[in-house]
């Protein structure tokens, strides 16, 4: 008897091919025949068919019906039920798009006055790359290969079976050697269009009905899909057809070798690969070493090739005009997704433009770089060392390049989750030992499996909790389950011979807890010994500081744990009584509130007198905006994710360990988070960078127009992260010079300007090769210029004294003198400290 | 002679203090006592007083904005001038006077 199961579609965009793969996932380990209904428009599609599912055009909010029936149909029910309740509506996590608004292009002056061609588009991965136009041609079927008039349609379709065949074998042996990542996801998805009998089926009825050959087959399933997908109202559908075009790509080259590769894209210099669309395929097929930019003129901020380009950061613009008809192939441009524009017709001054655009991006990379490279500390010399949390393998190797000092927190539960047996202890002892020799003599801080609660596990069976993260969870699960914790212990205690690793237990909360988990530690020890294994016999064993009540014990606790780290997110939400994924509740989760930061110090201060090594590796490690007060704290480390880690060091650098701590000081006595905050960004400004420095002196600056000069004073602020948007602090300069020029006379200008892109108010200094046109006062040309950035929120504060005092000496000729003509940096700011009165 | 002066540009963080400096340096050379009030973006600085104002005898008001308090000068003679030109060709003012 057929089961029904009705719902309501909560996918904003749909069920495009992600939920569909999920679906497809869950109904094909049934026997029962599983059928999905679209009450809106009546299609009905086969549930194992990501195809059949996808065509079903299901939209959000759309009434839907699952049929079941047959076999095992009441197991089938169950699952699919709980599916549908729980996972259906979170299986779609696409990124966020970056489209570019549809007003007017506002450009910077200096590539205005170029006068180059600008093609507006919607920047999809921002940066901007130069490169010759190369330019990438769609599906089509070479000439020389009969389409129609099959002889022998049985021997066709056994050539594409074949070829099917062939295809999966190939992608399952790519995702195996590539591993966990982006592309291993991707692969998975063209294998699962690629198995979809649907597919199949449309090529078999091609041959079958119409004769056609095994080429014309592919080209029909090609034509089928992408017709179905491309008419599609969803967004997201429409772009699958790339998925589509790829396998057939690939299908024809599998029945046809050589004869049937399609016409490739092959770069020798730098390129901007431009076409109606892109595959996925092809994108991964281009020399990236190349590849400099895209230009598409149909793909959305989701297709697959999007995603890819965004993972390897190479600048696109989608839905561009006058692509691909109006581009000449082999014609130098330069793809700008910082402004939505592709450039061409390039001119010397478009050329300059596009130089100085890209050493100021460069600038600022190589800064961040540099301080990534050097160990974490602020500029009074205090050591504050800088890890990366983790999940996989793979991870690491970017953590370190990022500049990570080590890994704080290592989350082993990620090779527990997604399975249906635990992991052997050779599975788990290989990950460890790849992760120490990917850390190469770094500390790695690897966290005991943390599951049960949020993280359930069907092969351990844990009882359903009405309230999971009061429950049963983490260390509090591994008496019962004592032969899966020894295991995961004794590929702990193996892997500890083979680099710097630090053993750490998650959600302690009594003393007891840490001293059993001790005890079995030293057992798997004492066996690895027996058994002649190799360990580090000096392992390090400590426990994370997540449940209020460890906090208050650290004293007790440091009898049992040799170092200590705190889990601030847990932590946080404990202590505040508040989930932070209730949105009712959220505001309470905030790391500011005065009671959290007093809980935060009482810890350190405990740690240290037991003169044990404390860390944090929540979130909070991971804002700039806290730094101040995690250097108050006087942690020995913060562990953050990757792509904060080069930021991190970059402001830590610019702090003063004394000033932070005070500043902690007087957060714990605020009475409120906000006025907390208030305090944090009171020393934000107080404490950044000083108004000028040798850094932001420069001579011999080549600039050939007084809108290049002003580009070039505002880049360099760029570049010192004392402004984060170099085209608003331009507009505003120029806004002023609307007024009336700048240029005051005897070869000086004085450009300048308030905005709230600015960071920290500063003075830049640029001594010119040769004076250009400024429109000055005394229609000479200008030398010396002299950029004021002030931030908007400022209003008579001490740095206003000083724009206001400056602007006075400038009126003395020793003055100008002087800041005209000394060479040496570092002079010039002596003389103007005490000029300033600074 | 003494002579007061008010000076205040759009936005008030360079011209304002450069006409200022350049007004007293002027001042100096030509052998006059001044007193300059800024209109800048800290407010007003060296706040003119009713004294200071009917003990000189007269007021340059470099400005290209509406002056502040405007109404303490109606009882001076006041050479108005807009504030590039105290930077450009201050004698010229004091010329004027």
């Amino acid at each position: 008897m057929a089961r029904d199961l009705t719902f309501t579609c909560p996918l904003p965009n749909g069920v495009h091919a992600r939920p569909a793969s999920a679906l497809e996932e869950v109904a094909r380990n049934f026997t029962a025949e599983v059928v999905l209904l679209n009450e809106r428009t009546g299609q009905t599609a086969d549930a194992k068919s990501i195809l059949s599912i996808v065509a079903a055009d299901i939209r959000f909010h759309d009434a839907c019906r699952l049929r079941v029936s047959g076999g095992d149909e009441d197991r089938a029910m169950a699952v699919l039920e709980s599916f549908v309740r729980e996972t259906f509506a979170h299986c779609d996590d696409e990124p966020a798009g970056t489209a570019a608004p549809n007003g007017d292009l506002r450009l910077p002056p200096m590539l205005s006055r170029a006068g180059a061609v600008l093609r507006r588009g919607n920047p999809v991965v921002s940066g901007i790359g130069l490169g010759r136009l190369v330019r990438a041609h769609g599906f089509r079927i070479p000439s020389h290969l009969p389409t129609d008039g099959a002889c022998d349609p049985g021997a066709e379709m056994a050539k594409i079976d074949h070829a099917l065949s062939e295809l999966l074998t190939w992608y399952d042996r790519r995702m195996g050697n590539l591993g966990r990542c982006l592309e291993t996801e991707l692969l998975g998805a063209h294998r699962s269009l690629a198995r979809d009998a649907e597919f199949r089926q449309v090529m078999a009825r091609a041959i079958g009905e119409n004769r056609r050959t095994a080429a014309g087959a592919i080209a029909d399933a090609e034509a089928h899909f992408s017709a179905l997908f491309g008419a599609s109202k969803n967004l997201l559908l429409r772009e699958r057809t790339l998925d589509i075009e790829d396998i057939c790509r690939h299908l024809l080259q599998l029945v046809y070798g050589r004869d049937g590769e399609l016409e490739k894209v092959t770069l020798i210099e730098d390129s901007l690969v431009f076409g109606e669309s892109l595959t996925p395929g092809q994108f991964l097929a281009l020399d990236r070493n190349f590849l400099k930019g895209l230009v598409l003129a149909d793909a959305g901020i989701t297709s697959h090739t999007v995603i890819l380009a965004r993972s390897f950061g190479v600048p696109t613009l989608v839905g561009v005009l006058g692509v691909p008809g109006g581009l000449v192939e082999g014609a130098e441009a330069v793809v700008d997704a910082d402004l939505g524009a592709l450039v061409t017709e390039l001119n010397n001054s478009a050329r300059r433009y596009y130089a100085l655009e890209q050493s100021r991006l460069a600038g600022r990379r190589d800064r961040l770089l540099r301080h990534s490279q050097r160990p974490g500390g602020t500029c009074d010399g205090h050591r504050l060392e800088v890890a990366a949390n983790i999940s996989t393998l793979e991870e690491a190797v970017a953590a370190f390049a990022a500049g990570a000092e080590g890994i704080g927190l290592f989350r082993s539960e990620m090779l527990f989750l997604d399975r249906h047996t635990p992991p052997s202890e050779e599975d788990q002892f290989r990950v460890f030992k790849g992760v120490l020799a990917a850390a190469d003599g770094r500390p790695v801080l690897f966290r005991t499996v943390d599951i049960g609660g949020d993280k359930p596990l069907d092969y351990l069976q844990l009882p359903h909790e009405p309230n999971p993260f009061l429950g049963y969870r983490a260390l509090r699960i591994y008496p019962e389950f004592e032969v899966f914790f020894r295991t995961h212990i004794r590929a702990l205690v193996r892997a500890s011979g083979w680099g710097k690793m630090k053993l750490m237990l998650p959600m302690v909360s009594t003393v007891e807890e840490m001293r059993w988990a001790r005890q079995i530690v030293a057992g798997e020890q004492a066996a690895c010994a027996a058994a002649g294994q190799p360990f580090d016999s000096s392992l390090a064993i400590g426990a994370m500081i997540e449940v209020p009540s460890a906090g208050f014990m650290i004293a007790e606790l440091a009898r049992e744990a040799d170092f200590f780290s705190i889990g601030s997110n847990d932590l946080l939400q404990y202590f505040m009584a508040a989930d932070r994924a209730n949105s009712k509740v959220a505001a309470l989760y905030d790391p500011l509130q005065p009671a959290f930061l007093r809980f935060l110090r009482t810890i350190v201060e405990a740690a240290r007198r037991q003169d044990r090594w404390i860390g944090l590796c929540g979130e909070m490690g991971g804002q700039t905006r806290l730094l101040p007060l995690l250097v108050g704290l006087d942690l020995d480390e913060i562990s953050a994710t990757t792509p904060a880690i080069p930021a991190l060091k970059a402001g830590l650098a610019g702090l003063n360990r004394a000033l932070c701590h005070e500043l902690l000081l007087r957060a714990e006595a605020c009475a409120t988070a906000g006025e907390v905050a208030a305090l944090l960004k009171d020393f934000a400004t107080g404490s950044r960078a000083p108004l000028f420095s040798p850094d932001l002196i420069l001579s011999e600056v080549e600039a050939e127009t007084k809108e290049e000069a002003i580009k070039q004073a505002v880049d360099l602020l760029y570049v010192h992260d004392r402004l984060d948007q170099p085209r608003a602090v331009e507009e505003a300069v120029w806004e002023r010079e609307a007024a009336y020029s700048t240029g005051f006379g005897h070869g000086f200008a004085i450009p300048h300007c308030k905005s709230a892109a600015v960071l920290s108010n500063s003075l830049v200094f640029l001594r010119l090769r040769q004076p250009v046109h400024w429109g000055s006062l005394d229609d000479q040309p200008v030398g010396v210029v002299i950029l004021l950035a002030i931030r908007d929120a400022d209003g008579a504060d001490a740095h206003m004294k000083v724009f206001a005092k400056l602007a006075r000496q400038v009126m003395h000729e020793e003055v100008r003198e002087t800041i005209a003509k000394e060479k040496d940096s570092a002079a010039l700011c002596a003389f103007l400290h005490h000029k300033l009165g600074l | 002679m003494k002579i007061v002066a008010v000076t205040a540009c759009p936005t008030g963080i360079a011209h304002t203090y450069m006409a200022a400096e350049q007004l007293e340096k002027t001042a100096r050379k030509l052998g006059h006592s001044i007193k300059v009030e800024t209109q800048g973006a800290m407010g007003i600085e060296n706040k003119l007083s009713q004294e200071d104002i009917e003990a000189a005898s007269v007021a340059i008001m470099a400005v290209d904005i509406a002056v502040e308090e405007g109404e303490r000068f109606d009882n001076i003679r006041k050479i108005q001038v807009p504030v590039q030109e105290a930077l450009k060709n201050p004698e010229a003012i004091f010329a004027r006077i």
